[in-house]
């Protein structure tokens, strides 16, 4: 069984951008990354596809708009940025989107879609709903009123959670490193992308304590953890390098870039 | 700089997108344009301001093209979190040409039913407020329907008020330069016709706070109770 090939059939999508792939080391915005994006998305929306995409970056854009060169400490600053940013992110998304004749919506979400009955099917309907319309549903952590207790903590985490509740066949990770390598590519030469992974076992989640990136919140161990949630739902997992996003295409056409982690029911299949 | 007379005086503005449209529900962008000028200017002159406004279904509507306001709560929701797009996109844009940052915040109903929900909400606001950002408050309606159910935002501009313990809450009431300022703790609010004697009557009601009083007393729980 081909199972890159399997990618070409897929019919709803979840895509997670995280900060470290859509700012420049400073912080601020990529606009030629959020423009290709936003066109490789609606392309696929126009084949029929139902996209969803997560995508963090508030606080960064926040930051950016004040002016301020350092990353904020504070909780209440933090969400106060956070605020701030998702304002001018929605903007900046909706504006590139409308250059594709995409209609876009911005849904800001807490844990309480996991843990609160009416919060998760108001979540699921209104999802549905827009997928239904033809819409791309732009999630992100409702930060400014996140608390401790609601709070997903990482948008890989978040991404998972959300592929479940709108019952996605993959989600397609985009970071700023090409896959999950069998070591830390810096410092190990010897260190190979990992194409497929048929099941998480302990020594791969061991692996990905070990490497991924330094400066997003997730890394790759969150990235593992939300394969993991996405592969008790029946849904397969990308791990991709997002800073040329119509790798997206190509991934959908079934070509072998980055790490596909296989679905729990895909992997018994096998058997 | 000096600072006076101590703590600044906060006002939760609410606003019903209807007293920014013209009779065909289309947004008048004259009109949204001198509500950003009057705000603005509020806020320069030391005051501090939370805008709670409607408009998001409206909005959304009328970007889907729809012949009619969406009647089933779904497809309100759904066009809520097309038009939240729309409506944060318009008042950044003429708040921009006054100079003044904004921010989004998208709250729950149940905001005000956890104590530490209000206490992290309060601490947002506090901070947005002291770096002179103008928070625009609407309800989270992909994920909750209180609002919606009500159709009517007084209920989330009273419970922004008693998070932020705001002074005054001030209501557009028409789509012309109508307002009525609701002191907090006063048993009538004080209509006014046009913009200067809106901040005529906002320093008035400011200089005459009586903060004894104001420990005691509330806001009206529902707009029909207010008189005027």
């Amino acid at each position: 069984m081909d199972y890159r090939e399997n990618l070409k059939y897929k019919k709803r999508i979840v895509v997670k951008i995280g900060t470290s792939t859509l700012s420049y080391p400073s912080g601020r915005l990529n606009f030629q990354l959020v423009e290709k994006l936003a066109f490789v998305l609606s392309e696929i929306r126009k084949k029929g596809i139902h996209v969803v995409l997560v995508t963090s970056g508030a606080i960064g854009v926040g930051a950016g708009r004040l002016g301020l060169t350092t990353k904020p400490g504070k909780l209440a600053k933090k969400q106060a940025l956070a605020a701030i940013g998702q304002a001018e992110l929605i903007k900046i998304y909706q504006k590139y989107f409308e250059e594709n004749n995409q209609i876009v919506a911005q849904v800001l979400l807490t844990k309480d879609i996991v843990t609160i009955n009416k919060r998760h099917s108001n979540a699921k309907n209104t999802l549905e709903k827009l997928l239904s319309m033809d819409i791309i549903p732009i999630i992100n952590e409702n930060d400014t009123i996140s608390t401790n207790e609601i709070v997903f903590g990482d948008n890989d985490t978040l991404s998972a959670y959300v592929a479940v509740l709108i019952k996605a066949d993959l989600l397609i990770m985009l970071s700023d490193i090409d896959g999950l390598y069998s070591a830390d590519p810096k410092t190990k030469s010897s260190a190979r992308i990992i194409y497929i992974v048929h099941k998480i076992t302990p020594r791969l989640e061991k692996i990905a304590t070990n490497t991924g990136t330094i400066f997003s919140t997730g890394g790759m161990s969150t990235k593992i953890a939300a394969a993991k949630i996405g592969g008790k739902a029946n849904i397969d997992t990308v791990i991709t390098n997002g800073s040329d996003p119509t790798i997206i295409f190509k991934i959908l056409n079934g070509e072998n870039l980055g790490t596909l982690i296989l679905a729990d029911a895909n992997n018994a299949n096998k058997n | 700089m000096m600072k006076q007379g101590g703590k600044k005086k906060r006002i939760v503005v609410r606003i019903e997108i209807a007293t920014l449209s013209d009779d065909d529900e289309k947004l008048n962008k004259k009109k949204m344009d001198q509500l950003a000028m009057i705000l603005s200017n509020l806020q320069n002159s030391g005051k501090q301001l939370i805008l709670v406004s409607s408009g998001a279904i409206a909005l959304g509507a009328e970007k889907l093209k729809l012949n009619q306001q969406p009647s089933s709560f779904i497809d309100k929701q759904a066009a809520a979190a097309v038009g939240q797009v729309e409506l944060i996109k318009n008042y950044k844009r003429y708040f921009d040409e006054y100079n003044q940052i904004v921010a989004q915040v998208l709250l729950t109903s149940d905001t005000i039913d956890s104590n530490i929900r209000i206490k992290n909400t309060r601490n947002t606001f506090d901070t947005l407020l002291d770096m002179n950002i103008i928070p625009i408050v609407n309800e989270n309606d992909a994920v909750s329907t209180a609002d919606i159910e009500l159709n009517d935002n007084y209920p989330l501009a009273l419970n922004v008020a008693k998070i932020v313990n705001a002074d005054i809450i001030l209501i557009k009431l028409d789509a012309n330069g109508k307002f009525l300022l609701v002191p907090k703790g006063e048993k009538k609010a004080v209509a006014v016709d046009d913009e200067y004697e809106l901040f005529e009557k906002i320093n008035d009601i400011c200089q005459n706070i009586n903060q004894e009083k104001l420990a005691e007393s509330d806001y009206p729980e529902s707009i029909n109770e207010i008189e005027y």
